[in-house]
């Protein structure tokens, strides 16, 4: 049977390890990766723990198609709970990692309670070891997993780790893999540090059972042909992410000086076109590189040019680099933006979460909320290129008043710096939201709003309604393998139909992060990329395991289902703006300044929206309250969880 | 034939799915540590390099083999090792320069690349081109018109001025 | 449930439907198709006034890399206006 695959639990408080093999049971439940995980998480930690108290427990894991024959199985999942916002820790990454693990014998690891003293763990071939990691600790993200390779003499071992805002518990410090592969959002590289968890490292030489080799192989050709054929992809293979900020940012749709403005104007040095001028300057023609097993190629190598770090290696930047470090505070400067971006990689440190909470203390000093008192004398305006990458190390290492309010996130920061200053946090349950502007497209506000995980474009954001997409195109697509006969519109300024399409993104990247797949392998950013259509077959070759469509769109509507009753458990309330899935109200009051003729003008209808989200309930099977009807927790099988089948 | 498998490691995005398919081809499983092709990263620099088989003419592998287990494939010329034969002493792993001579020690077999007979999986997979199966003729005429088009490019240049 | 290999997914049968050569202006109310000449680095919309510089990824695939911000700026001044302040 090609998935007798392991779980490890470990124990860092007292060493203790166990292997166990995952039921089939639980597979055929939630497949694995992120969805397996919201199962484990739910059973291992108690209600209110303390995320940052030995009584959290940090998931990491592999989906159920890592490391076989499929493409872009590639994906890392992590999962706890969020130290940034007391909700659902959730943060995933791409890189050589979770591949690396299974072929070291293990899917999924399970880690519990907190170390004395700084360690790592390193698995190898099925063994499991806990190792002394002083020597490690407060070296940078690159300097760890180098560190590690050397001390072990092994150059192929691939390390998680965390840089030096994880040691210093910064509420969003990232988990981080290779030059800058993260596992970016809600704080997981901190709970890491919390539990003296260096860096975990793998390596592996242990076969990964494929059932059905030769159709497997045939069928990722196949697989593959559709995903490189499809131009947004082949655009991704050539600019990387930051052509989906130039591309938002083009019609007004990506966030400037924290809300005020929804376009970055005049930003021709920072567009991806000018990125990757840089990236061929520095690193030749051929500076694309990719993820394990991935024909998209979507990062990009570069050495920054000039400035106090010229010369510095460095990958990416991402949409969020260029938003976090260009468009949000203003700052038009290419050399800007890939210094901020190598800061935060080397430091391990969430771009998104940094990039907008700066923005947001820009905007309170331009407002006279927060004083150059506060801020250690720092002219701290919008545009001030040196301000902004001075704060990014002053965040890291907690330096000053606000830095270290900052730290903490965005919420606790408000309650430090009083005033008005929460009013103009763009944040949804205690996590701000990314950089762009949902003020002209509904739905992808609703998917903001609703979020499992705190505003977020990864987990329900139908970007396809951007497209334009003729009605009946848009019905092949979000009519399966559900039947779906509601409205659907082409229109991505309506309201109508798009809590449909949420839910169905809801799900699909439920399902995709459950098989450890890339989102730009399936309807994230093309429409004519695989779904829950073509994932029977990958299965069924790789694993064996046989799937209808229909029942995969039900895993994943029983693990998002699992992350609501956790974020339940911890103190979700539907409208509360600290904890629930409401927007700020700048959404609802301020319209839109620049971008496209007929964005200009555009803010979210609050009544339409409160009745999109009830829309939204409905098909997930909550009341109005936002709780699990009973008939819909025995609908998937969940009405005596926690279950501790594992 | 003389085909080999030609690689342009400048064009390696570095993803080992040459490694992936590799396995998977030959031993119907995913594992690098059996793949005949690997990819050698620096990755502080930024740099991957593919590494297989040459199928040298005077190959140190074949010339070394205490019992003659290796020997070349008249039809598609290349060097195989015949497992029915070979005694696993290693000589041809530790002889070979390239390190493309491998040892697998789940099934105690030296394994190397043997062009999936013809049909070289790695070739089929890479999108990106890095590694190709041509004639050895043509890699030194695709590299003497890429050269000669530079040198074109500069005369023309020269001429404008 | 068995798998029919040969049957062509939703994805794979959607793939008919790619155009190419063809940008869509970003306008919402707009969207009006635009085939920009070859190499053109520059494309109007028809129907509405926006402006657009061109950036072609391949021969067959160009994208919007940004308004011509003059005229962006330009028109959302004058909507702003329209709508009684800023």
């Amino acid at each position: 049977m090609a998935l007798d695959r392991k779980l490890a639990i470990i124990d860092l408080s007292t060493g203790k390890i166990e292997t166990k093999v995952i039921p089939l049971d639980l597979r055929k439940k939630f497949l694995g990766g992120r969805a397996l995980d919201a199962y484990l998480l739910y059973n291992h930690t108690k209600k209110g723990c303390d995320p940052l108290g030995p009584g959290n427990t940090l998931l990491i894991s592999g989906g159920i198609l890592t490391a076989t024959c499929a493409s872009a199985t590639a994906r890392t999942h992590f999962m706890a709970k969020s130290p940034l916002t007391g909700l659902l820790g959730s943060a995933n990454m791409g890189g050589f990692f979770a591949p690396e693990l299974a072929w070291a014998g293990f899917h999924h690891l399970v880690i519990k309670g907190k170390a004395k003293k700084p360690v790592y763990i390193y698995i190898h071939n099925g063994e499991i070891e806990i190792r002394d990691a002083a020597y490690l600790w407060g070296k940078t993200t690159t300097e760890t997993q180098w560190a590690i390779r050397e001390e072990m003499g092994d150059e192929e071992i691939k390390s998680c780790v965390i840089g030096p805002a994880g040691e210093n518990l910064v509420t969003f410090a990232n988990i981080m893999t290779g030059i800058k592969n993260a596992a970016g959002r809600t704080g997981m590289g901190c709970v890491m540090g919390s539990k003296n968890l260096k860096a975990v490292a793998v390596r592996g030489t242990m076969d990964v059972k494929i059932a059905h080799p030769v159709e497997a192989l045939e069928f990722n050709k196949r697989f593959i042909e559709q995903i490189t054929s499809a131009k947004v992809n082949q655009t991704q293979g050539v600019l990387g992410t930051p052509f989906i900020w130039g591309a938002t940012n083009s019609w007004g749709g990506v966030r400037t000086r924290n809300f005020q403005y929804n376009q970055c104007e005049d930003s021709d040095d920072i567009e991806p076109e000018r990125i990757d001028e840089i990236c061929t300057e520095t690193m030749g023609p051929h500076h694309m590189t990719g993820c394990f097993g991935c024909q998209v190629h979507c990062r990009a190598q570069y050495k920054i040019p000039s400035g106090l770090y010229a010369g510095k290696y460095d990958e990416g930047p991402e949409y969020t680099s260029l938003g976090a470090f260009g468009g949000e505070p203003d700052c038009k400067s290419a050399v800007t933006v890939l210094t901020g971006n190598h800061l935060v990689n080397q430091y391990g440190m969430d771009n998104l979460e940094i990039g907008s909470l700066i923005a947001w203390a820009m905007e309170l000093y331009e407002k006279g909320i927060l004083t150059s008192k506060q801020t250690d004398g720092l002219d701290l305006k919008f545009g001030n290129d040196e301000a902004l990458l001075e704060m990014i190390t002053r965040i890291c290492y907690r330096k000053g008043w606000l830095a270290d309010a900052l730290a903490d996130g965005g919420i606790p920061a408000s309650e430090k710096i009083g005033k008005k200053s929460f009013d103009y946090l763009i944040q949804v349950k205690g996590m701000n939201n990314l950089h762009s502007d949902e003020r002209g497209t509904p739905a992808l506000a609703l998917n903001s709003a609703t979020a499992s995980r705190g505003s977020d474009h990864l987990r329900s954001r139908p970007a396809i309604d951007l497209y334009h997409l003729p009605e009946k195109v848009l019905r092949r697509i979000y009519g399966n393998p559900v039947p779906y006969d509601g409205p659907l519109s082409s229109d991505h300024t309506e309201y109508k139909g798009k809590p449909w399409q949420v839910f169905w993104q809801e799900n699909c990247y439920m399902a995709v992060d459950a098989l450890g797949i890339c989102k730009y392998h399936t309807v994230f950013l093309g429409a004519t990329l695989p779904n829950f259509d073509d994932w029977p077959k990958v299965i069924y070759y790789n694993t064996g395991l046989e799937m209808t469509p229909q029942e995969i769109f039900e895993i994943a509507e029983r693990s998002n289902m699992v992350e609501r009753m956790f974020n339940l458990r911890e103190g979700l309330t539907r409208d509360d703006l600290k904890k629930g899935d409401m927007l700020n109200h700048r959404y609802f009051d301020e319209p839109c300044r620049r971008g496209a003729l007929d964005v200009v003008g555009a803010k979210i209808d609050k009544k339409k929206f409160m009745k999109m989200v009830d829309e939204l309930y409905e098909f997930k099977g909550l009341d109005k309250k936002g709780i699990p009807k009973p008939e819909t927790l025995k609908r998937l099988g969940l009405n005596k969880e926690p279950s501790h089948q594992l | 034939m003389d085909k080999v498998l030609a690689i342009e490691h400048e064009k390696c995005t570095g993803c080992r799915l040459c490694e992936l398919v590799c396995s998977v081809k030959h031993d119907g499983v995913s594992n690098p540590a059996r793949s005949r092709i690997r990819v050698m990263k620096w990755e502080a620099e930024g740099l991957y390099i593919p590494m297989a088989c040459r199928q040298c003419d005077d190959a140190p592998c074949l010339n070394i083999c205490p019992v003659k287990a290796i020997s070349r494939d008249q039809e598609l010329d290349f060097v195989r090792v015949d497992h029915d034969i070979c005694i696993g002493c290693r000589s041809c792993v530790a002889i070979c320069p390239f390190g493309a001579m491998g040892y697998n020690s789940i099934d105690s077999k030296v394994i190397k690349c043997d062009l999936c007979h013809g049909d070289p999986q790695c070739v089929r997979f890479c999108d990106v081109k890095a590694v190709n199966y041509v004639s050895t003729t043509q890699i030194n005429l695709n590299k003497s018109r890429e050269f000669a088009k530079k040198i074109s490019v500069v005369s023309k240049e020269a001429e404008a001025l | 449930m068995t798998i029919d290999a040969d049957k062509l997914s939703g994805a794979e049968s959607l793939r008919a439907t790619r155009s190419y050569g063809k940008i869509r202006c970003h306008n919402p109310t707009c969207m009006e198709r635009m085939v920009p000449e070859p190499g053109a680095k520059h494309a109007k919309c028809p129907t509405c006034a926006m402006e657009y510089r061109i950036y072609w990824v391949n021969s067959t695939l160009p994208r919007v890399r940004g308004p011509v911000w003059e005229v962006n700026r330009k028109l959302a001044e004058e909507k702003l206006a329209k709508m009684g302040g800023k």
